[in-house]
């Protein structure tokens, strides 16, 4: 597995190296004078004068070339040091590592229950299509993903927490916290997702070697279960990991809303505070864990489909 | 995107070629005219979508009030009506500057070839890999939040979907027959890129302005809904949804109201975006969201 792989690799390297780039400029591209911020930051807002301001500069650093700036930043992340957050003061890497375990957790939980539901039902989809169940799906899905995801979230949190009382309206700490935002998430990428599974699936089962297989004397289930279904699995693989992007859009609006202690939280709190560190701080995590999703679905799919490993 | 050979709406799908044409031309109309209205509609809205009335705060509806009142006694439908002109102005701008940019890149590079189409695709590759809401509030927050923040940060995050279409529309186009002969007769690659390739490639454009301009609807009222996009008090409807979240039990008409509004504004336009795949024959064009 030489040439894709590889190629992979030095892209994603050249990503990771160009959104380290961008998030050590968000800070010095920000309106005004990023020594002053700084310095009005720790002095509780109050505007310094221009004599402390250079003071400050020169003590920390801040008038060297912005590449030597860069550099030591750099080497400085490669410490674990992601800055102190201008509101609280406090490193930001502790705050930030607690609120990834929350938000990896629900994650993984909204993509498993949302493959749960769409697979089976691309499956079934695809067998007839056209049948009842095959429409009602499409329209379904349609109507998913035209809804904005924070209404219909308001909508179940209505209906199950308000007027049946089953679940708790917001917070963390119990499984029953995180059974509504894993349905919000979940059922919003699962109609893509079971539509995907539907299309890719009739694509295959058009192909010769199905036919191969049924002349064979295989059954209908069988010929879907065991020759169709693992010729799509790198497709969906991809697509599973492409959705991972819309999970954490999912999880913005979902964390605010249940007030779950995740990133996506995290990081509405920091914009609406200016809280630039710790802005730059998610901007890094989060391109960085997109970068590495995607390069462990290229690895997965070289080590599943050995066809994938020549092309390149 | 990619790869993706999913049929959309297939539950229709079979019937609508059928309708052909003119169903087409008459729901463009139908669509364009609905256009023409929402930005006319704060004409024909029964209150000052402001005013805040104390003493008629939480009304039910009546003839005066058709949606009722909010929680500071505003006119719920009035408000409707201008969040619909808002969201309507604001997604158009966003379409249209980030399918311009797009567009002159995606040709752009699709004409070049080489190292500049390759280094510039690889960078749209690398921008769909993150999660856009994210990337567009990171944006916005910035450029220091408010209406026009969010416009450019959607902008932003944008125009590589457009870029990606039009450079392989232009890819597929620039090989076949027609274009050779053209190239052949001496035509200049500014005139072959306006007069013969851009005709071609308006089909796939127009679906994916049609499921950009619904991606652009959701993007904008999720990001006022979370406080990141227009001010407070501004009649918006994500806004509205967010102002009246504390009402959810008493009062679910005031998040209903909004809520509806956009799904059903986003489910007609992707519809016309469906038909407009139809017509053109595309189906590698999806939902953007």
């Amino acid at each position: 597995m030489t040439s894709r792989l590889t190629a992979r690799m030095t892209h994603a390297l050249v990503l990771l190296f160009i959104v380290s780039v961008i998030s050590f400029a968000l800070l010095h591209l920000m309106p005004g004078d990023f020594a002053e911020i700084l310095l009005m930051a720790q002095m509780d807002g109050t505007l310094p004068d221009a004599t402390q301001v250079a003071q400050f500069a020169a003590d920390n650093g801040l008038d060297d070339p912005l590449p030597y700036q860069y550099l030591r930043w750099l080497i400085a992340l490669f410490q674990g040091d992601l800055g102190k957050s201008f509101i609280t003061d406090e490193p930001i890497l502790g705050d930030i590592s607690l609120r990834l375990g929350q938000s990896l957790l629900l994650a993984v939980l909204s993509l498993i229950t949302a493959l749960m539901i769409a697979v089976p039902l691309g499956i079934i989809c695809a067998r007839y299509p056209g049948s009842r169940i095959d429409r009602i799906a499409g329209l379904i899905s349609v109507i998913g993903m035209s809804i904005p995801n924070f209404w219909y979230a308001l909508l179940l949190a209505l209906l199950f927490s308000l007027v049946l009382g089953w679940l708790p309206t917001g917070g963390h700490g119990t499984w029953a916290h995180a059974i509504l935002p894993t349905m919000v998430i979940a059922t919003s990428i699962a109609g893509v997702l079971s539509r995907f599974v539907r299309g890719s699936l009739l694509e295959e089962l058009s192909k010769p070697y199905i036919r191969t297989a049924k002349a064979k004397g295989n059954g209908r289930l069988r010929t879907v279960l065991r020759h169709a279904i693992p010729n799509t699995a790198p497709g969906l693989l991809t697509f599973a990991g492409m959705q991972f992007a819309r999970i954490f859009d999912g999880m913005i609006i979902v964390e605010t809303l249940f007030a779950w202690p995740g990133l996506g939280r995290f990081l509405v709190e920091s914009l609406l505070n200016r809280d630039y560190p710790a802005i730059q701080a998610c901007f890094l995590l989060i391109a960085t864990s997109y970068i590495l999703i995607n390069l462990a679905v290229d690895i997965a799919i070289a080590i599943y489909d050995p066809r994938a490993r020549e092309v390149v | 995107m990619t790869g993706a050979s999913f049929n959309r709406l297939s539950f229709t799908g079979g019937k609508i070629v059928h309708f052909g044409r003119r169903v087409f031309q008459g729901y463009a109309l139908v669509m364009l005219a609905v256009i023409v209205a929402v930005l006319l509609l704060p004409l024909i809205a029964p209150n000052d979508p402001y005013q805040a009335q104390f003493l008629y705060r939480l009304k039910d509806p009546s003839w005066a009030y058709p949606l009722g009142t909010d929680a500071l006694g505003r006119c719920v439908l009035s408000r409707l009506i201008y969040g619909a002109q808002l969201t309507t102005a604001s997604a158009l701008l966003v379409v249209i500057c980030a399918s311009a940019l797009g567009s002159l890149i995606g040709a752009f590079a699709g004409m070049a070839g080489g190292l500049i189409d390759r280094l510039l695709m690889r960078f749209c590759e690398g921008m769909s890999v993150f999660p856009a809401l994210a990337i567009c509030m990171i944006i916005a927050g910035v450029l220091g939040l408010g209406l026009k923040a969010v416009i450019i940060a959607l902008i932003a995050v944008h125009w590589t979907e457009y870029a990606r279409v039009v450079r392989n529309a232009v890819i597929v186009e620039r090989t076949k027959p027609y274009v050779m002969a053209a190239v052949a007769l001496g035509a200049h690659r500014h005139r072959i890129t306006q007069r013969h390739i851009f005709p071609n490639i308006i089909g796939p454009l127009l679906t994916l302005a049609a499921y950009s301009m619904s991606w652009a609807i959701l993007s904008f009222a999720g990001l006022s809904f979370l406080g990141l996009g227009v001010e407070p008090g501004t009649p918006e409807w994500g806004l509205m949804i967010a102002e009246s979240r504390n009402y959810l039990r008493d009062y679910p008409r005031l998040v209903l109201a909004p809520g509806l509004t956009i799904a059903a504004f986003v489910v007609s336009i992707n519809l016309f975006g469906d038909l407009l795949g139809d017509r053109f024959r595309i189906r590698q064009i999806n939902y953007l969201h």
